[in-house]
């Protein structure tokens, strides 16, 4: 992996190449160790290192990028000449903003040594409590232990630098009945290894798959939740493609007003709800720079339940008299780090236990997480998805049968417009690779239109 | 460990020369058996029981292009996108006491190849300590080969600026209506030079090309808070530049300019059960999420258990019905421009074809050398793959396709026997649960279907089912003469997860009795 001083000797190598006015280069590499399980058994184990060098040059405002992984000199220089040639034959981009200079970029911290380090030694022994559980138990487990080493850093011709190195790790489980009758799921995303709980969650994994054993079938419909907080997460953080100024402005998001303008400085959520991007968060990897290489900084969405900001990125900003405050699609803002979207996304807590959460409640169901969730509607953001491994009937405030799966079909917008209590926000992440920091919470009118047979 | 240094002096001269061959050559390069000589050796040297190495360059390059109105002045602005991506590196898998080991690198030199060997000795003995049975391969014959995707003209030695031409008329075909609020087109052309040597005695070089093309239209009603888009994407093939004037991006530019603006204006559906006429632009992913991957063998076994899922499609029923006896899918790593057809797969087994569902009767599951003896088969169908060199090869589906039905069957016909019914073309929002039973699928255009005739466009339609009932439900397919087949690129399994390309073809089909649902 690199250091600072060798990212920046290669970047500047690289610009050197360049005949362009304006070059940047975007260097990274990544590091990658993981042991994967199933049937009670290790299945795959790998060590892996990729990196590469992305040029992107632009002269008169046309633009061609070219990214290689052979870094040395001839496979740069021809990178370099292959990114001109794409450049040289694309026509201007009238929406292109000039390159920054100098950037004062914040500091991010969420890099750990040990887990930047950790190899099959550190591992093994979480994937043989997971199994050592399960077996005692007579369940079996499947999951994947990971570890990711990323160091990304960036240069231009106009004298930006910057430079940041990350590690990230999780643990998640799935435990099932040998005959496939239930299943139970447990994860935990950490910054740090050392701090993956795999007893706790051999724990929680196997007592969901004792508990959700024959599960009865209730009639489809409206119900009260209590979602757990990587199923809150789940929906919570496909809300961010609504906060796009461009699209709103353009009519497209729900923020967008009927007939012109836009819904900011609108209460349209309960008081408790504070929705913010995040990247000083701590408790998630982030990026001190957004997609656009402008300096990551946190920007409220939702402030007491009123929208309070749109992101703007830097043309978009430039042509409605805003400060750009993030946007690109890159890490930081909204983007990026080790999934997909939404990784600096906080939703703020409550103090009511998950445990007080269910005593609130009449009549409902406790989800543990969603499965393959799809945007349905791109305006109202209406998402589709299923109910997995562990839902429960609540009644009198008391979990009292194991229930089958639901289809569920809705928008986080409407999800947060029906919320009434949060938990404390913990990360979570979810199957897809999507994270943010989240609670669990209750929320009412949560539509479930049909059942699925599987388990 | 690697060094720093090292890491940074990788090899030059083995970049984009070592993979070049003549153009009917039917041996692979000589360097490249040379540095795959290395790894074996190495692994024999530890006492490996198997191992393989391939290496691969892998290129993608993007262009596209964006009309959309500036604001303020409401000119229609072009914005380009022109990039291009390639990487280079190898990945070594090894079985040590029965179990699987695996490293990759960057760096394609005969000193790294041997390190990373080591590597994944030492992952493979360290798996082996708490490994419940040792790896079983079934056998496979020894092949020295040289392989390519049949191709005329090499899409990458095309002029960029040919492709931003085509792409030029096509929006600005969809811009002709100024109603049309905006536009984007692209072109994605990919390649993968793979070398695969094994203990087994293999020795084989392929050259897998592919093209994607896609052409969009996108309209605004502010004052009712609507947005609709209309996409014509062409069949995504294995092929070469000489493909893409069948695409017919221009031609149909014109078409899905005037359907977006009648979907902006379409009544939404009328909810309940309805029968549908599926097009295979649409019915190819419908296959794809409701068949081929719930006869994946390791989700049936419960290797997917905590990710992609398990499979409604249990051991059990191999030799019963699962769905009409209009429905025959073929698993196929052959079929003429197809994504996923190769000549070898990532275990070194020739590809070929084999019957999954036969006239509704389940018959065989997906399968690798490592899984082919678990449902007693002796050989494996050739679905091992994995999506770089430094990702670890797993069961891939094939290409997965419907056989037509008879030639007299046409569209007309089928929709002649419905008397309310929904027409749906294009893909939409697609969900399916872990065991592949409960689906619900949108689409990207819909029309009514009343009294035996298509009528008018209608909008905010999605479909639910549960998969055995919904192939049951199967009465009927059009004959050869409309199967078409269409790929999708981005098929997401495994953990790490792991993209993959197929392709599925079908020709309308039409189902019975479905619930239809009324979405935002």
């Amino acid at each position: 992996m690199f250091t600072k001083d060798e990212a920046q000797k290669l970047g500047q190598k690289v610009l050197g190449y360049s005949t362009f006015p304006e070059c940047q280069v975007t260097i990274t590499s990544v590091e990658e160790a993981y042991t994967r399980f199933a049937k009670n058994g290790i299945t795959t184990a790998s060590l892996s290192m990729r990196r590469s060098v992305s040029v992107a040059v632009t002269r008169d405002g046309r633009t061609g990028q070219y990214g290689v992984d052979d870094l040395d000199d001839a496979s740069l220089k021809e990178a370099v000449r292959k990114a001109e040639e794409l450049a040289a034959i694309s026509p201007p981009n009238p929406e292109r903003m000039p390159a920054l200079g100098p950037q004062k970029y914040p500091s991010v911290n969420d890099f750990d040594e040990a887990t930047a380090n950790a190899r099959a030694p550190q591992m093994i022994p979480h994937v043989k409590t997971i199994i050592d559980t399960a077996t005692k138990r007579k369940l079996v487990a499947a999951g994947l232990i990971e570890r990711a080493h990323r160091i990304t850093a960036i240069t231009n011709k106009s004298g930006l630098f910057g430079f940041h190195e990350g590690a990230d790790s999780q643990l998640t489980t799935t435990v099932r009945m040998p005959d496939g009758s239930s299943s139970g799921w447990a994860g935990q995303p950490s910054l740090k290894l050392s701090e993956i709980d795999s007893a706790k969650l051999a724990a929680a994994a196997s007592e969901k798959c004792e508990r959700w054993r024959n599960p009865q079938r209730l009639d489809p419909g409206n119900y009260t939740v209590v979602l757990e907080p990587t199923a809150a997460g789940d929906i919570v953080r496909l809300i961010t493609p609504g906060f796009s100024a461009r699209a709103t402005d353009e009519g497209r998001t729900f923020l967008s007003k009927r007939g012109g303008g836009t819904l900011v400085g609108e209460k349209m959520f309960p008081e408790f709800i504070n929705l913010r991007s995040d990247p000083f968060d701590g408790r998630q990897p982030s990026s001190p720079w957004g997609g656009e290489l402008l300096p990551s900084k946190a920007l409220a969405l939702i402030d007491k339940g009123v929208v309070a900001n749109l992101e703007y990125d830097r043309y978009w900003a430039s042509k409605t008299g805003k400060e750009p405050n993030g946007g690109g699609g890159g890490r930081g803002g909204f983007g990026g780090g080790f999934g997909q979207g939404g990784n600096a996304l906080t939703l703020e807590g409550g103090s009511d236990s998950i445990e007080s959460l269910i005593a609130s409640v009449d009549r409902g169901l406790l989800i543990t997480h969603f499965w393959y969730i799809r945007n349905v509607n791109p305006q109202t953001l209406q998402q589709t998805g299923l109910t997995r491994d562990g839902v429960f009937l609540i009644e009198n405030g008391k979990i009292t049968a194991p229930v089958m799966n639901f289809r569920f079909l809705e928008s986080p917008v409407r999800l947060l417009k029906n919320t009434k209590r949060l938990g404390p926000a913990v990360r979570v992440r979810g199957l897809e690779g999507g994270m943010m920091v989240s609670p669990a919470l209750v929320a009412s009118d949560f539509p479930l239109p049909s059942i699925s047979d599987a388990i | 460990m690697l060094t720093r240094r090292r890491f940074i002096a990788s090899s030059a001269a083995l970049a984009s020369n070592l993979f070049a061959a003549p153009k009917n050559s039917k041996t692979p390069v000589v360097d490249l058996e040379k540095l795959g000589a290395v790894a074996l050796n190495e692994a024999k040297k530890y006492k490996a029981t198997y191992c393989d190495i391939r290496i691969v360059r892998l290129r993608d390059q993007r262009v596209g292009l964006r009309l959309t109105p500036e604001r303020g002045t409401g000119k229609t602005q072009a914005v380009p996108t022109v990039a291009e991506d390639s990487s280079f590196g190898f990945g070594v898998r090894v079985i040590v006491n029965g179990a699987w080991g695996f490293a990759s690198s960057p760096i394609v030199t005969k000193e790294e190849i041997a390190r990373v060997t080591g590597e994944a000795v030492i992952i493979a003995k360290a798996n082996a300590t708490i490994q419940p049975k040792p790896i079983e391969l079934a056998p496979v014959k020894a092949y020295r080969d040289r392989w390519e995707t049949p191709h005329e003209k090499d899409p990458f030695e095309v002029p960029m600026a040919d492709k931003l031409e085509l792409l030029r008329r096509s929006t600005e075909a969809v811009k002709k209506n100024a109603k049309v609020y905006g536009s984007t087109a692209s072109f994605n052309v990919r390649s993968e030079d793979k070398y695969f040597a094994s203990t087994e005695g293999s020795s084989i070089q392929q050259l897998i090309l592919q093209i994607y093309g896609n052409v969009d239209a996108t309209a605004i009603d502010r004052q009712a808070g609507i947005t609709r888009t209309r996409n014509y994407t062409p069949t995504q093939a294995s092929a070469g530049w000489e493909y893409v004037p069948e695409m017919n991006l221009e031609e149909n530019a014109g078409r899905i300019r005037e359907e977006v603006l009648e979907h902006l204006v379409a009544p939404p559906v009328k909810p309940g059960k309805k029968d549908l006429i599926l097009m295979p632009n649409h019915l190819m992913l419908t296959i794809h999420e409701s068949v081929a991957h719930p006869t994946e063998l390791d989700r049936a076994l419960g290797y997917e258990a905590n990710y992609a899922g398990t499979s409604y499609i249990t051991l059990d029923k191999i030799g019963k019905r699962i769905a009409s006896e209009h429905c025959t899918f073929i698993g196929d790593r052959t079929s003429p421009r197809a994504l996923g057809t190769v000549g070898y797969d990532d275990d070194g087994v020739k590809t070929s074809q084999f019957t999954i569902i036969d006239q509704g009767i389940f018959r065989n599951y997906q399968t690798t050398r490592e899984q082919a003896h678990l449902v007693g088969d002796k050989e494996s169908h050739g679905c091992s793959q994995a999506d770089s060199w430094a990702t670890v090869p797993f069961q891939r589906m094939p290409n997965v396709w419907l056989k037509p039905g008879p030639a007299e069957t046409t569209l007309e016909s089928l929709i002649s026997g419905i008397d309310d019914g929904v027409l749906i073309d294009g893909r939409g929002s697609y969900s399916i649960d872990q065991q592949r039973y409960n689906f619900q699928f949108g689409g990207d255009a819909f029309w009514e279907i009343k009294g035996g005739k298509k009528g008018n466009m209608i909008s905010r339609v999605a479909y639910q089912g549960r998969t055995p009932d919904f192939w049951q439900a199967c009465d009927g397919t059009a004959g050869p003469s409309y199967w078409r087949q269409f790929g999708t690129t981005g098929d997401a399994k495994g953990e790490p997860t792991q993209i993959n390309s197929i392709s599925h073809g079908c020709s309308p089909s039409r189902f019975r009795n479905i619930n239809v649902l009324l979405t935002d």
